[in-house]
């Protein structure tokens, strides 16, 4: 594979334009500000772990963490933003600067992708701890909850009108992110991305792997004979991706190239990794692959090791697995950043690129003495040593595994592309006030009744084993009964799951935040922890269905399901999975029911809702008689003040008009977008020479983050009834959009 | 000091919101984990929880805890041997 035959190389040419390079870095962590500082901990293997000072922890706040310990707004950091926005926004300002870029006049081609899983959390918690000890409703603490709200805030401050997303899958979530971003610049969606992740400290993640008794009170020691789990850590690192070509003609210095990339899952438990490293191996082949790379090329494995018992022992095994006898130099950095979580995938992208850089290998501090269940040592001290391709690791709760390769700016890259190709409906499941299968649709789907569209008891969870009743969250319910609505269980067949979410499990986050401060860590709820994570429904349909490729689940506010949908489609326009399941799911809860109430979000028209929604995805070659097919789909952010001319341009450059008739809109939800909808439908006029008629769906549904998944199904619905083009067109409240376009 | 083993089956369905079963259904010396019952590893998890809470056992390393959690007869003989003096 190292030498592809000639006939493919002059195909392969015109492509390597478009393979995604790195022109800047930005780095914020408990090891240090910015690239140099942090390369001096590292090289050195300098911890960055102390005992916690950011919040009160009766049980355990003497024990080593990486925490970061400056004064984030003396550095610029905006104050109305969470500390997860803080550390994300200082990263982006400083990897903008580093890659000498301005995006004044082509935002349009610019956009961003982040892994960040905690998200508002640490600032959430306020206001529970404000409501349960002092009985007061604080509801401002909320305002920067979503995982998104890092992605919008830095796509608001460099003005990046292309494609944004949050993608939420655990500790994995900033190496699916920078995949996907490389996605985008490979399909020619953007020039550049910004591209990394953030996340901060939570009491949540805190008190959660303390329950998980997955924390080492002595600092984590990976590989070690002797290690006893992880350290928690936070930090942020963003990575400026962008197109080869592009680099070139603004005259940026390449650092590296992001050759490969690959994904997987365990489809295993929620929190233990496969003992064999099955899903580990599997991501590990997939980049391999990816990047046209034999094993033997690669030079340095930067691996997740975080200390726990398991976990490094299955990651040795898909080391020893891909590489046998000649596993290449590798360690784990964790020591001195802590786990970031979600920001992990993107802090050690960082070293990869300076240890190609420098020609270094990074020691593993904490490795003393060699376990003989590992069997395999970590380099001890930095050393030189010639580095051409090197892989980074990431693997989270839910078996989700995501693996990046590296690789030198003077090498050729063999990145296989995207394929174009016409994407079928199999099937889809629904929940929703009135609605559970596509079948049942048939005919206008009845108003929803009371003061909220709640779905109500789950009539479908007889179908759900003893164990996933009692154990899974309702929120892991819905999504893993419309996945089973929509798709078969079928082992011949590689498949995805992308189950993106708004704001997760509510219900069991909320609940175990409650408890940890109202017994202050005490009596803890580790069945509910491993629920709370965004990944936790996507990563569940995954064990049901046995589905072991790629798994993620994006969280983008309004256009979550979009973005769903756009990560399944590549999936199968790279030959990675034969089979995507695309899917969205949000819960309504007491939290979010009052908050809203507060803000006088909820009326007699705007009512809240909840739902889920699965479609079950193939290339159309592989499906005898589809629902419907996906022929576009397009992610962006729109100018404020909105300008609807220029949306019905965006819209009609990615759209066939002429085969469309209806614009199905999120309008009838919150107040704010209703006159955006309507201006655009009236500009679509201009663009289309015909009216389209304009039908929404929130009146059915209610409004939460996932409600275009509803609209998605109600689009198939009327494709298949009026036997024309639907448009499907939704805007987030924080800037981000989405089209597509369901045809018969 | 002995510790019921009917009183403990029925703490640990609780913990664990087991479905569809009763104390008497559980045999003392069938295994909790794997086959038995068909628990796992978060299972384990909420048993530390309930043996701190119930009976002021700390457990920080789940490996200290694993030849316990093999059957209700283990768990209570573990009980009965790390309880600390009321």
């Amino acid at each position: 594979m190292a030498n592809r035959p000639s006939s493919l190389n002059s195909q392969l040419s015109s492509q390597s334009s478009r393979s995604p390079v790195i022109t800047g870095l930005g780095i914020v962590s408990a090891a240090g500000f910015g690239t140099e500082e942090v390369w001096r901990a590292v090289a050195a293997g300098t911890s960055g772990l102390k005992p916690l000072t950011l919040f009160q922890s009766p049980r355990y706040g003497q024990i080593p963490t990486g925490e970061i310990q400056r004064d984030l707004i003396a550095l610029g950091a905006p104050t109305r933003s969470s500390r997860s926005d803080k550390l994300g926004w200082l990263a982006a300002r400083e990897a903008v600067a580093d890659a000498k870029i301005d995006f004044t006049n082509d935002g349009d081609r610019a956009g961003i992708i982040l892994g960040t899983s905690v998200g508002g959390s640490y600032d959430s918690e306020k206001f529970l701890a404000t409501l349960i000890k002092r009985g007061k409703m604080r509801a401002r603490a909320t305002r920067f909850h979503e995982c998104s709200s890092t992605v919008d805030l830095i796509a608001d401050e460099f003005g990046l009108l292309g494609p944004s997303m949050a993608i939420a899958t655990a500790c994995s979530s900033s190496a699916l992110a920078i995949a996907q971003a490389a996605e985008m610049i490979l399909t020619g969606e953007a020039d550049v991305m910004l591209t990394g992740g953030a996340d901060s400290m939570s009491r949540m993640t805190w008190g959660g792997f303390h329950s998980l008794l997955l924390v080492d009170a002595a600092g984590c020691r990976p590989f070690d004979a002797t290690r006893g789990g992880m350290s928690l850590g936070e930090g942020a690192a963003i990575l400026v991706l962008e197109a080869e070509e592009n680099a070139v003609r603004r005259g940026a210095k390449i650092l590296a190239r992001l050759s490969g990339w690959g994904m997987s899952c365990d489809a295993y438990h929620a929190t233990a990794p496969h003992p064999q490293g099955a899903g580990a191996t599997a991501a590990i082949q997939s980049a391999l692959r990816r990047a046209g790379l034999e094993p033997a090329a690669i030079d340095y494995v930067n691996a997740h090791g975080t200390g726990t018992r398991d976990n490094d022992i299955a990651e040795t095994i898909a080391l020893k697995t891909v590489f046998h006898n000649r596993v290449p130099p590798f360690s784990s950095t964790k020591r001195i950043f802590g786990h970031a979580l979600a920001a992990s995938g993107a802090l050690e992208a960082v070293v990869c690129v300076e240890a190609l850089r420098r020609q270094e290998l990074p020691p593993n501090p904490g490795f003393t003495k060699c376990d003989p269940a590992v069997g395999l040592e970590p380099v001890v001290e930095m050393r030189h040593a010639p580095l051409t391709h090197v892989m980074s690791n990431s693997f989270g709760f839910g078996g989700n595994n995501g693996v990046l390769i590296f690789s030198s700016p003077e090498t050729n890259p063999q990145t296989r592309a995207p394929k174009k190709i016409e994407v079928a409906i199999a099937g889809i499941g629904v929940i929703g006030p009135g609605a559970v299968t596509i079948k049942e649709t048939g005919s206008p789907l009845p108003p929803g009744k009371g003061p909220v569209h709640s779905c109500g008891a789950l009539a479908d969870a007889a179908m759900l084993t003893p164990n996933q009743r009692r154990r899974l969250s309702r929120l892991q319910q819905m999504a893993l009964i419309t996945a089973r609505h929509s798709h078969a269980p079928d082992a011949s067949q590689r498949v995805a799951v992308v189950i993106g979410t708004g704001l997760g499990c509510l219900e069991d986050a909320g609940a175990f935040i409650e408890n940890l401060v109202a017994k202050d860590e005490r009596e803890p709820m580790p069945s509910r922890f491993p629920n709370s994570v965004h990944n936790s429904p996507a990563g569940q349909v995954a064990i049901d269905q046995a589905a072991r490729g790629m798994n993620s689940a994006p969280t983008v506010g309004e256009i979550t399901f979009e973005c769903a949908l756009w990560q399944g489609i590549c999936q199968l326009a790279t030959d990675e999975a034969d089979c995507a399941l695309a899917g969205a799911a949000d819960e309504m809860d007491k939290y979010l029911l009052s908050i809203g109430q507060r803000w006088g979000a909820w009326n007699e028209k705007i009512r809240p809702g909840e739902g889920a929604v699965v479609a079950s995805l193939s290339p159309a070659e592989k499906i005898s008689s589809p629902l419907a097919r996906v022929m576009a789909v397009k992610l962006g952010r729109y100018r404020k003040p909105f300008d609807a001319a220029r949306e019905a341009d965006w819209i009609s450059s990615a759209v066939d008009l002429s085969k469309v008739e209806i614009f199905l809109s999120g309008a009838k939800g919150f107040r704010q977008l209703e006159p955006l909808y309507e201006s655009v439908a009236a500009a679509l006029l201009q663009c289309a020479g015909k009216k389209l008629g304009h039908q929404t769906y929130k009146q059915l549904c209610g409004e939460f983050h996932s409600a275009s998944a509803f609209g998605f199904s109600v689009a198939v619905k009327l494709a298949r009834e009026k036997s024309c083009g639907v448009l499907l067109y939704t805007l987030s409240q924080r800037g981000a959009k989405a089209l597509c376009v369901v045809q018969p | 000091m002995q510790i019921s083993t009917h009183e403990l089956k029925s703490k640990i369905i609780e913990a664990l919101k087991l479905q569809d079963i009763t104390p008497e259904q559980i045999d003392d010396d069938a295994p909790l984990f794997g086959t038995g019952l068909g628990l796992d590893s978060i299972d384990a998890l909420e048993l530390v929880v309930l043996l701190e809470k119930d009976y002021g056992i700390v457990i920080k390393d789940i490996e200290e805890g694993r030849p316990a959690f093999r059957s209700v007869k283990t768990l209570a003989e573990f009980i009965a041997a790390k309880r600390p003096a009321a």
